[in-house]
């Protein structure tokens, strides 16, 4: 991080104006325990089990606190459970509570509390990621600080899935109406003091925080009082109200980082281990795409590297695997042998085979969507493909709509049109996201193929580490050399945060997880 | 008098019940299937898109449709929001108050400033006075609002740090209105100069000054009231382009109203909001020409008997 400083701007001498020059930086600056934080949008529910969205979760993390916890690596670990044995056939996880856990409504959290978010997630009205839990069909209390959950079939992603945030740990006394538009009780780092939807969430520190297993030094509550999360949606306003120091934390305009870096006013600092993948998928259910030379010729034509470093200056990485870095299984060096590195010639050697060539372009649409200069990388690939025969236009949407086209796309393999591709992205914690995406059906009903969909269950039904690695990297080389699933670079969107300089020990931990464990803010700044 | 009242309140019903017929049809134009569109990120079984098709009536034809839509529109239920889960009515009345401040202040500005403005171009036409407003005015009519709006922000909030950036408090609304306010000045400057250049050479003016009234009453009291009758016919106008400026401001000084609320709806793709707003919007717009219609009336009597 870059720690250069620069003192305030000098109050005019004019009296007028240092009163109300005064009252502005009275009332903007935060004092000495309260972090401003704003971002691009507002959450959507602070009911874990009602949203899927990264600002709601990253919001829930500061609520509520999980069973596990990943380290930096994401690798998860003991958290609220210090320990849990899993029986011989892999169906029963019994768990042990640490002592002491408190919600902040001041009655203790125990097991029961857990198997009442399990229950909530599969009761009635489900969680929207019930089907991330795992196959579950028990939770049973021994006792207050112990309980057992019962699998109808090994799940390889369970131990991951109860370190992430739509794992959080709801207390049971969270009963009224109102639990998640205006009440939401955890035991997380802060209390939720108010939400005023579309404009702020406020919440206090809660001091009876012990952290057990966060990657974080800070080992009790939150060193500041007050945690402001505030919604500026624009993002030049976002950095006038950084550079005014009423917010102190915020996602830069992509733009502008080099004038802020230059300038040395505010740290630039970059998310790691984010687990987020973008990634070329196809339509295969249709030409050209149904054709493997097609899609190996977009990979050869298309080069992520060049791209990245012209559109991101060097904040993001070229990913050669299908699981994103900070995902169990990703290995640069493993994924790159079955990798296509940029090769035009050998692109255009494959139209040739296909029988296009410089008088008979192969016709396509690249589907991308919104935001994070998303485009101008699409526009960088177009003139690639175009310079090897493949005239590709470009299509931008929004994600949601995004999703629904490229199933749309894949269930429809009498359209007249050429089948389009697009530059996908997903971000999960485990390479679980390949069974989510390729096993039949599929997220999009996308490529399906019962040799694979034998290896991705295999991915799920083994629980040995190392031994799953084995199972997952066979899936890795399977969908690279057929060219099903293509990494282009990782991480891939709001990742890069603009900090005060009176910001001390601002972290953000796997995932894309905030966290203001450690975060001092030095009056004054 | 009241015949008139009623010819504009009908006249508003049959712009609210176009908007009706269009947030209906608006569903439908989306390309791709709306259900999976709005749900598409939740992790749904076709089963669960089935079940939230059949509760949203979108395995209807579309005219059973649009008749449960009003049916349950007389109810004054708009349906609820995808996100959150709250009734979209609600939703919208909470966000309400902080556009109808933003839009009243604005109109406020844009009144003040923009007749000022006109009127003294007219009063000293051909000067370089009028010269100097009419490129000021056009200026502020070509300009965006939500350019204006940053260029604002970049002065008062951060060079000058006199305003806030972005909050909540009453101080946050003062950028906003001002961006809104001055560019929809700029419309109302050119209206009033043009207007007042029309009165200034009329025969009543010219005798008002020739029976010798002292200035100010020529101006302010013959001239200028007549001069304002057609600017209030704008002001209707005026106010439907400052809800639609609202919607782009709003997001840029992240002001908290229905304007950044119709934003976030379209971004995740939450229909039943969107199509409430719109409907909202209409209303607000139509109830809003009724009142100004018949203000003008009041004003101008021709009105109301022709």
């Amino acid at each position: 991080m870059d720690n250069t400083r620069k003192r305030r701007r000098r109050l005019p001498a004019l009296p007028g104006i240092a009163l109300t020059a005064a009252m502005a930086v009275g009332a903007t600056a935060a004092s000495a325990q309260e972090l401003v934080w704003a971002r691009y949008g507002d959450i959507d529910s602070l009911d874990p089990h009602r949203a899927t969205s990264t600002l709601s979760m990253q919001v829930w993390d500061q609520i509520y606190d999980t069973l596990l916890a990943f380290d930096m690596e994401g690798t998860p670990g003991p958290n609220m459970a210090k320990s849990w044995e899993a029986s011989d056939d892999g169906l029963e996880y019994t768990f042990t509570l640490n002592e002491g856990i408190m919600c902040h409504d001041g009655t203790a959290f125990d097991a029961n509390d857990v198997k009442f978010t399990i229950d909530r997630a599969f009761g009635d009205t489900p969680s929207l990621t019930k089907t991330s839990w795992g196959p579950i069909t028990d939770v049973s209390v021994i006792d207050p600080l112990t309980f057992k959950v019962t699998l109808a079939s090994k799940f390889g992603a369970f131990l991951p899935f109860l370190a992430d945030s739509f794992s959080s740990m709801v207390c049971d006394t969270n009963t009224a109406d109102t639990f998640g538009s205006t009440t939401a009780i955890g035991t997380g780092p802060f209390i939720l003091d108010e939400w005023v939807k579309g404009s702020e969430i406020v919440l206090s520190k809660n001091p009876d925080y012990v952290n057990f297993g966060e990657p974080f030094d800070n080992k009790g509550a939150p060193h500041i009082d007050k945690l402001l999360i505030r919604t500026v949606p624009e993002a030049q306003t976002r950095l006038a109200a950084l550079r005014t120091g009423e917010v102190h934390i915020a996602e830069p305009p992509f733009d502008d980082i080099e004038a802020i870096k230059s300038a040395g006013e505010l740290d630039i600092m970059v998310a790691e281990n984010t687990g987020q993948d973008v990634f070329w998928e196809f339509t295969v259910s249709r030409p050209p795409f149904d054709d493997i030379r097609a899609r190996q010729a977009v990979a050869y034509a298309t080069d992520p590297q060049m791209a990245i470093d012209i559109i991101y200056g060097g904040l993001t990485n070229r990913e050669w695997c299908p699981v994103a870095r900070g995902v169990f299984g990703n290995d640069q060096e493993f994924c790159k042998q079955y990798g296509y590195e940029y090769n035009p010639e050998k692109a255009m050697e494959l139209l040739a085979e296909m029988g296009y060539g410089p008088d008979n372009p192969m016709e396509t649409t690249m589907f991308v969507w919104t935001g994070g200069n998303r485009h101008k990388l699409a526009e960088f690939f177009q003139s690639q493909l175009a310079q090897v025969g493949i005239d590709a236009s470009i299509e931008i949407m929004d994600i949601g709509t995004m999703n629904a086209r490229v199933k749309e796309q894949n269930e429809s393999p009498d359209l007249d049109t050429p089948g389009t591709f697009d530059m996908m992205t997903w971000s999960w914690y485990d390479p679980d996201i390949l069974y989510q995406l390729w096993h039949s059906p599929g997220a999009y009903t996308g490529f399906q193929n019962a040799e694979l969909d034998a290896m991705l269950e295999e991915t799920r039904t083994t629980i040995d580490p190392d031994a799953r690695l084995e199972k997952v990297q066979a899936v890795i080389k399977y969908l690279m050399e057929n060219a099903v699933h293509i990494g282009l670079y990782s991480p891939g969107w709001e990742w890069v945060f603009a900090v005060r300089p009176e910001v001390e020990g601002f972290k953000v931990g796997p995932f894309l997880h905030p966290n203001f464990l450690d975060v001092t803010v030095t009056s004054g700044g | 008098m009241g015949k008139f009242i009623l010819q504009r309140l009908l006249a508003a019903l049959v712009t609210i019940w176009i908007a009706t017929i269009a947030v209906t049809i608006l569903i439908h134009l989306v390309p791709g299937d709306p259900v999976r569109i709005m749900y598409g990120s939740f992790q749904t079984t076709p089963e669960e898109l089935e079940a939230i098709r059949v509760r949203l009536g979108l395995d209807q034809p579309i005219w059973t449709q649009y008749l449960m839509y009003l049916e349950r529109l007389v109810q004054g239920d708009l349906g609820r929001s995808i996100v959150g889960d709250q009734p979209v009515l609600d939703v919208l009345l909470t966000r309400f108050p902080a556009t109808l401040a933003l839009t009243v202040s604005s109109l406020f500005i844009a009144i003040v400033v923009g007749m000022s403005l006109g009127f003294l171009a007219a009063y000293k036409r051909g000067t370089w006075v009028d010269v100097g407003a009419m490129v000021l005015a056009i200026v502020g009519v070509s300009m965006p609002h939500f350019w204006l709006g940053l260029l604002l922000l970049f002065l008062f909030a951060l060079q000058l740090q006199w305003l806030p950036v972005a909050g909540g408090d009453w101080r946050s609304l003062i950028l906003p209105a001002l961006t809104l306010g001055l560019a929809n000045a700029a419309v109302l400057a050119r209206l009033t100069r043009s207007a007042m250049i029309d009165i200034f050479d009329q025969d009543f003016i010219r005798t008002a000054r020739a029976k010798g009234l002292p200035r100010s009453i020529v101006l302010y009291r013959h001239a200028l009231r007549s001069g304002l009758v057609p600017v209030v016919s704008m002001l209707g106008l005026q106010f439907a382009y400052l809800m639609g400026g609202a919607i782009v401001i709003e997001n840029v000084f992240a002001w908290n109203g229905v304007g950044r609320l119709a934003i976030e709806a379209v971004l995740s793709r939450d229909y039943p909001l969107i199509q409430g707003f719109i409907l909202f919007f209409a209303t607000v717009v139509a109830l809003a020409s009724v009142v100004i219609d018949i203000a003008y009336a009041f004003l101008d009597p021709r009105i109301r008997y022709s």
